[in-house]
């Protein structure tokens, strides 16, 4: 079950948006303060981050930084009385979701929420993707993992069995176990599978 | 008369004479020895010429000193008989002429007819010899005209610089025999008669002349009397102008054949007639003396000088003195007459040149002077006021048109108790009926003897002072007005945040009412609960709102009671959008007793936002988590203390002492009136503004304001 995470000092502010996510069948969760959330947040629920960008004390911006830091994933919507332009592009530019204008259109900003929500549980989805052909890939032999890089660069099979010294019959057959191995229907889906992943990690080391 | 009744009787009865043919002729006869010695010795001189000269009948009138001139003068006598020197004056003035001169008679047979002066004292004063022993002396003589007694020896002492004045005493006793007795008796020292006279007193028995010592003494051949002077005509027998010529020298010719021993002469004591001689030695010591006839001749100056010398010595020397006592008192009563108009100039000149009204008071309220300065000021002249009653002039009403009785003018009541007074504010009605605000004193004014005898008011015209403190008060109203605007310009994003927060909450809550009823499980618990929620908020924003149009608004004069905690904690809303965008803290630390305070409530929030919104910026550099603002109230001895502190950096060094100026500022948006408009708020409350403390850990303005005591209402 996903879940929005509220942070605002304004206790109005705060009790009208539980009113409003509960409203729509959302479970809500919420915090006074920057602090209070980094305290009690649960990284394996999803759901996404409301979050008033000034605060006394930590600011939404701050907060913002932090879990962008510290990797995590979820979705921020930054709100803000102020008609800030560089704060909006400071926000954005890491890595909000949205940037909504206080006061806000309810339904804009359930909208918001909810595909915030389902980007979410996509990110987590994939992630948990990535982590299954991971899995998987660490089943391969090291041949094996010759051919699937060949086939992912799309390398032909008589050209492989040339490369790698071996028979096409051999190489049909070490592509037939990695296909299995990885569960992919397709050579199609095997490429696809396979960057996936390569992307995840590139962009994690970088 | 009654003799001549008798005579006339006796002349009747005689044999060929008519009394009414007889025609009488009067003899004046000087007395100068006495009626009675007059006519027993010249009666029957007169029966001789009566006899002598038929048809006429002679009478003897005698006639003391004062009386002969009035009878030669009135014409009541034809022939006159005098001495020497009346004769002399008696020729000039009335045209009298000698007949015949007296011979005097000495002795059975001798007879002179010249005589001269005597002047004698008694014989044991052997200090008098010579007529300069005479000065300072009492000194008897018979009469000032009598010739031989008295004008013959004074000829004879001037010669020796004696003058009458010089005596110590002068009298005048009337008769010769009278001066003789009083020198021998020893009434006075010395005195004077005619010649012949002492020896008729001793022939008569009355003196002895060894008794006798003669002054001045001198002998003449042929002449045995005693004598001190000259020797001069004896008495001349003279006619009057009127006597006819006839007449004359028929008594002439009879009195010239007098024989010497005729019974009349022994009567009279004379020796005959004899032809009448000259007088020129009459007349000369007459010009001497200048006795009438002659005029008093001219004083040389010499002479002045000779007799006077040391009396003008002595009036010169005070006539000295004086003219310069008086040229030293003139002086000085110029130099006091200067100083007096000087002061007088001075005092004219301090009195009109100050710029104050100043005038005088009696007890009766009356103006005993005004200066120039009450005149310009008031439009009434000095003369107009000097005199008349103050209180009514100037003062007689209120400025909502009561009355103001005499008995509360404090002009009034200064000369009654005798203190004075400072009246700050008070009202005086000009000559053309304006008025003007005036503040004045009044001071008692004492005589010598500490009595109040009035007042003197000083007063000055406080109108266009009370007017310029208006014009500041509402100048200093429109910068503070001003000033919040700005403040609000400042804090206007602040302020959409705030209003932005109720407002959200609000569209929050209805979203969530509508999608409540929209689903399937309604509960009418939960939408009364929202819209509960929805009110509260509409009414947050609303106060808000309220708020701010309070603050900025450009506000009423009235002042009222303030609840000063009340307007901090309303301002808390105003400050916190500033506060959470700069992540302060805010802290209210309100003292519960504290009293109400009287004044402009706007004015005084407007001093609290703004130390709050000051004390907010001085924390920029300070960590958020450190930044705290306390905003706190004490009162203590009925004065209302409000603190405002931060954590801030301290104030820059170099604004210490211009802090509170005007347009000192550090904020490149700020007016720099933020302060100075505070400070002039908290004053014109009665209180004051201040730095309590200042330093790298902080900062704490404080603000006192007096409690408002209730009057009773």
């Amino acid at each position: 079950m996903s879940t929005v995470f509220v942070v605002d000092d304004d206790d109005a502010v705060r009790d009208s948006l539980r009113w409003l996510m509960r409203s729509v069948g959302l479970s809500v969760e919420t915090f006074s303060s920057a602090q209070s959330f980094l305290d009690g947040y649960d990284r394996s629920v999803p759901g996404c981050l409301v979050l008033d960008i000034r605060m006394p004390g930590m600011s939404g911006l701050d907060l913002q930084e932090k879990l962008a830091g510290e990797g995590v994933a979820l979705p921020v919507i930054v709100i803000s009385g102020h008609a800030d332009v560089p704060m909006a592009v400071r926000a954005l530019k890491a890595g909000a979701f949205d940037f909504i204008e206080k006061p806000f259109n309810d339904q804009l900003l359930l909208d918001c929420v909810q595909r915030a929500i389902d980007v979410d549980l996509m990110q987590r989805r994939e992630a948990a993707d990535r982590e299954q052909i991971v899995t998987r890939l660490e089943l391969l032999t090291p041949r094996e993992l010759e051919v699937l890089d060949l086939v992912v660069k799309g390398t032909p099979n008589k050209l492989i069995s040339r490369e790698l010294g071996v028979t096409l019959k051999t190489v049909e057959a070490h592509r037939a176990r990695v296909m299995e191995k990885l569960q992919a229907g397709s050579a199609a889906e095997l490429v696809r599978l396979v960057l996936s992943v390569r992307a995840a990690e590139k962009s994690s080391r970088s | 008369m009654i003799k001549r009744v008798f005579l006339l009787v006796l002349l009747a009865l005689a044999p060929g004479a008519w009394a009414e043919d007889l025609q009488l002729v009067r003899i004046g006869i000087l007395s100068h020895r006495g009626d009675e010695a007059t006519l027993s010795a010249w009666s029957q001189t007169a029966e001789y010429l009566t006899t002598e000269l038929p048809g006429y009948w002679f009478e003897v009138l005698p006639l003391d000193f004062d009386a002969v001139e009035p009878a030669v003068a009135g014409g009541q006598i034809d022939f006159i008989l005098v001495n020497p020197g009346m004769y002399v004056n008696l020729e000039v003035w009335h045209r009298v002429s000698r007949i015949a001169t007296l011979n005097n008679r000495h002795g059975p047979s001798e007879g002179y007819n010249v005589f001269g002066g005597v002047v004698f004292t008694r014989v044991d004063r052997r200090d008098l010899r010579r007529f300069g022993d005479l000065r300072g002396v009492r000194f008897a003589a018979v009469d000032e005209r009598s010739l031989g007694g008295f004008q013959m020896a004074w000829r004879e002492m001037r010669k020796e610089d004696t003058e009458p004045k010089d005596f110590g005493e002068l009298r005048f006793l009337g008769t010769h025999d009278e001066v003789v007795r009083a020198v021998l008796g020893g009434e006075v020292d010395a005195g004077t008669v005619r010649s012949d006279i002492l020896e008729r007193m001793e022939s008569a028995g009355e003196i002895t002349l060894t008794d006798v010592a003669v002054i001045g003494q001198r002998t003449e051949p042929d002449f045995g009397f005693l004598l001190s002077t000259e020797l001069y005509p004896e008495w001349p027998f003279s006619k009057l102008h009127h006597t006819p010529n006839q007449l004359a020298q028929r008594v002439a010719v009879a009195l010239l054949n007098m024989p010497r021993d005729h019974a009349a002469a022994q009567a009279g004591r004379y020796a005959g007639w004899t032809i009448p001689l000259d007088y020129q030695p009459v007349h000369e010591l007459f010009k001497e003396l200048q006795l009438p006839p002659y005029p008093p001749r001219t004083v040389t100056l010499k002479e002045v000088v000779r007799y006077y010398g040391h009396w003008l010595l002595v009036g010169g020397g005070a006539l000295l003195l004086m003219s310069f006592m008086s040229s030293w008192v003139w002086r000085l009563n110029r130099q006091l007459e200067n100083a007096k108009s000087c002061l007088e100039q001075q005092h004219n000149l301090i009195l009109n040149s100050v710029a104050d009204g100043i005038y005088g008071v009696d007890t009766r309220g009356n103006s005993t002077f005004v200066n120039k300065s009450m005149e310009r000021i008031t439009g009434w002249s000095a003369a107009e006021l000097i005199g008349r009653n103050q209180h009514e002039v100037l003062h007689h009403t209120h400025l909502d048109g009561s009355p103001h009785p005499p008995l509360q003018c404090p002009v009034y009541r200064t000369f009654r108790d005798n203190e004075t007074r400072y009246v700050e504010e008070d009202l005086f009605w000009r000559k053309d009926g304006t008025n003007l605000t005036v503040e004045y004193t009044s001071n008692p004014v004492h005589n010598e003897r500490g009595e109040v005898i009035g007042a003197v008011v000083v007063f000055r015209d406080i109108t266009e002072r009370k007017r310029a403190q208006e014009r500041l008060r509402s100048h200093q109203m429109e910068l503070a007005h001003v000033s919040r605007l700005s403040t609000m310009g400042e804090m206007a994003s602040g302020m959409a945040h705030e209003l932005n927060q109720p407002l959200s909450a609000v569209a929050n809550y209805a979203r969530a009412g509508i999608n409540l009823l929209r689903s399937d499980e309604c509960r009418t618990g939960e939408i009364e609960e929202v819209l509960e929620r929805i009110a509260g908020q509409a009414e947050r924003a609303g106060e808000i709102i309220r708020q701010l149009r309070a603050f900025v608004r450009k506000e009423q004069l009235e002042q009222a009671e303030v609840d000063v905690n009340q307007r901090i904690r309303d301002l808390a809303v105003l400050l916190a959008s500033d506060a959470r965008r700069e992540k302060v803290r805010v802290v209210l630390d309100l003292d519960p007793g504290n009293p109400r305070v009287y004044g402009h409530a706007i004015q005084i929030e407007q001093v609290i936002l703004n130390l709050a919104r000051n004390a907010i910026e001085a924390m920029h550099d300070v960590s958020p988590s450190r930044r705290r603002l306390i905003i706190a109230t004490r009162c203590r001895d009925a004065v209302v203390e409000v603190r405002v502190e931060d954590v801030g950096t301290g104030i820059a060094s170099g604004l210490d002492g211009t802090l509170f100026d005007p347009f000192v500022t550090t904020k490149p948006q700020g007016m720099g009136l933020g302060l100075s408009i505070s400070r002039g708020i908290i004053e014109s409350h009665g209180g004051s503004l201040g730095v309590l403390s200042s330093s790298g850990e902080g900062t704490v303005f404080r603000f006192t304001l007096p409690a408002h005591v209730k009057g009773p209402m």
